[in-house]
């Protein structure tokens, strides 16, 4: 059953328009979820503003991690933040895609907002790279502290698939009809 | 396995002035604890008899399933996913297989659904009463094990005979079911289920009605709303705290807004509550399998699905109601039979996150209570 403040998708696309029209690009729906993108800089502002501004009310942090995208083909963009907030009371899901330039990549730390980014943005560091220079204790959250580089990254092949291909891209129905 | 810190030395008795000295002391909890369900340490400050601090320590088990699916296609991930959070296989299935058939538009026959609902509120009672026992032993009280073990094994047995699993059941696939279900499934799940009905006062009075139980966790480890909000707290211990999220209720997935159930919040926020609310939502979940049995339509167990499963390019942010809270996957896919990225937010990462802002200033004699009450698995954090 729905919440008496719910909105719908469009309504809410429509108010992350006018609270945040200037700090953010791109506003769209994507699966009745408020898709924006958002550069590094404003990710402070834009975030205290979702969680803060009360006809939004996005109190809830549900993840922040990150996406590399250097391998999705043409427009496929590089390296990113994906934050992901919800708002319990108008039940209003944004997702915020912040792009960080691959070669140092770095983004404000959001964890003075939303306390559950403290562990998200270490991970994310570890897996991605990424610097949160802000961040009270980005220490490893996962990895030993002396791994070397950044597994989550699309360059950072696993070893078995170095020696052996993915068996899964040749169909074995397929291979087998082949003649084999 | 103590060590102290600080610069002054030990010292025993009383210090010049005639009052006792102390220093903050670091304490391991862990790796190894029967009370935290997988392998996990707690690193705690202690002066005394408070913990001034205390630094969850995790990784001890990362497997790097994000890494390892980008190298395998959806049907192998089913089995994969279904290894996280190891006392609730089948309903970590469940946000992938919605996932990808989102991105596919592909419809899911209502025999399916209804079989997937049956079967992911058993695995919820079971994963329930799996913490009923493991949370009395911690507290000292052994009874409640052999009463929840009793009431699992019935319903254990039905979920082995339907998925040829008793803890990972690699049964959901994009588009439907592995196989329909058994006969006789109807009348042993309505068994298992009405057993669990019927039993659940006595296990009411064996611990929420028990004074020693009560004087050990009312008021103890209290997690205040805005905390759990801002931590992302979700499941029995973001209901402990009078939030009233439940993603079946809120958003229904599958056909859970056709069944009547209620979402169980209690508003203290302590162990007490938190506890009080799993122990509820057992009866909840049997009450829908009884709903979903009855309802349950004939028909066939797989949509519409290609040989080939491969999402289209797109991306999707699909979250389920874990047992232990909000299960949601990010799938950003380029059009191959792999997901390009999945990101999985599991419960158990987030509600222990927000462990050391509860635990900080309480005593040490509480600290177990609370662990056992945060109800996790390591698998789920460390996943």
């Amino acid at each position: 059953m729905a919440r008496p403040g719910a909105i719908t998708p469009q309504e809410a696309l429509d108010r992350v328009g006018e609270t945040l029209g200037p700090w953010i690009e791109e506003p769209k729906l994507n699966f009745g979820a408020v898709d924006l993108v958002c550069k590094p800089e404003n990710l402070v502002r834009v975030m205290r503003t979702l969680r803060d501004s009360e006809h939004l009310g996005c109190v809830f942090f549900t993840f922040l991690s990150g996406v590399d995208r250097s391998e999705l083909g043409e427009g496929g963009g590089g390296l990113e933040v994906l934050i992901h907030v919800y708002s319990p009371e108008h039940a209003v899901h944004v997702t915020v895609h912040v792009p960080v330039d691959p070669a140092a990549p770095e983004c404000p730390s959001i964890s003075g907002i939303y306390k559950g980014a403290l562990w998200h943005e270490r991970e994310t560091h570890e897996m991605f790279g990424i610097l949160f220079p802000d961040h009270p204790h980005l220490t490893t959250l996962y990895l030993p502290e002396d791994f070397e580089g950044h597994p989550m990254l699309r360059s950072f092949k696993l070893p078995t698939r170095v020696v052996k291909a993915w068996p899964g891209a040749k169909d074995p129905e397929e291979a087998a009809a082949g003649g084999r | 396995m103590a060590m102290t810190t600080g610069p002054k030395p030990a010292s025993r008795g009383a210090g010049a002035e005639g009052r006792l000295q102390t220093q903050e002391m670091i304490l391991n909890v862990g790796p190894q604890h029967p009370a935290t369900h997988g392998v996990f340490r707690l690193l705690a400050t202690i002066d005394g008899e408070i913990l001034i601090n205390a630094e969850p320590v995790i990784g001890y088990m990362h497997r790097g399933y994000e890494k390892l699916v980008e190298q395998r296609d959806y049907r192998q991930i089913t089995n994969l996913v279904s290894r996280m959070d190891w006392l609730s296989g089948i309903n970590n299935e469940l946000p992938l297989a919605l996932a990808v058939e989102q991105l596919m538009e592909i419809e899911v026959p209502p025999r399916a659904q209804y079989l997937r609902v049956i079967l992911c509120e058993m695995n919820r009672i079971l994963n329930h009463l799996m913490f009923f026992a493991s949370f009395g032993a911690e507290l000292g009280a052994i009874t409640p094990t052999f009463y929840a073990f009793r009431e699992r094994e019935d319903i254990q047995r039905v979920m082995e005979a339907t998925t040829g699993g008793r803890m990972h059941f690699g049964f959901f696939r994009p588009g439907g079911l592995k196989e329909d279900v058994p006969r006789g499934f109807v009348d042993e799940a309505l068994k298992g289920v009405r057993q669990v009905i019927e039993r659940l006062p006595d296990y009411e009075n064996l611990l929420v009605g028990n004074e020693i139980f009560k004087q050990r966790t009312i008021d103890v480890g209290v997690l205040d709303r805005e905390a759990a909000y801002s931590y992302g707290v979700t499941g029995p211990i973001a209901r402990g705290s009078g939030i009233d999220m439940d993603v079946r209720k809120d958003e229904p997935y599958l056909v859970y807004d056709q069944f009547e159930f209620d979402v169980c919040s209690a508003p203290n926020g302590d162990c007490f509550d938190r506890f009080w609310v799993l122990v509820r939502e057992v009866g909840e979940s049997a009450r829908i399998v009884e709903q979903a049995i009855e309802g349950l339509p004939p028909g066939p167990i797989m949509g519409k699905v290609p040989r080939v499963v491969q999402a289209p390019a797109g991306e999707v942010y699909v979250r389920t109601e874990n047992p232990l809270g909000e299960l949601g996957m990010y799938l950003v896919s380029d059009g191959d039979r792999r997901p390009y990225r999945l990101k999985i937010r599991t419960p158990s990462y987030s509600n222990v996150s927000a462990l050391s802002h509860v635990l900080a200033n309480t005593y040490v004699s509480d600290m177990i209570a609370i662990l056992g009450s945060f109800f996790f698995v390591l698998g789920d954090i460390d996943r």
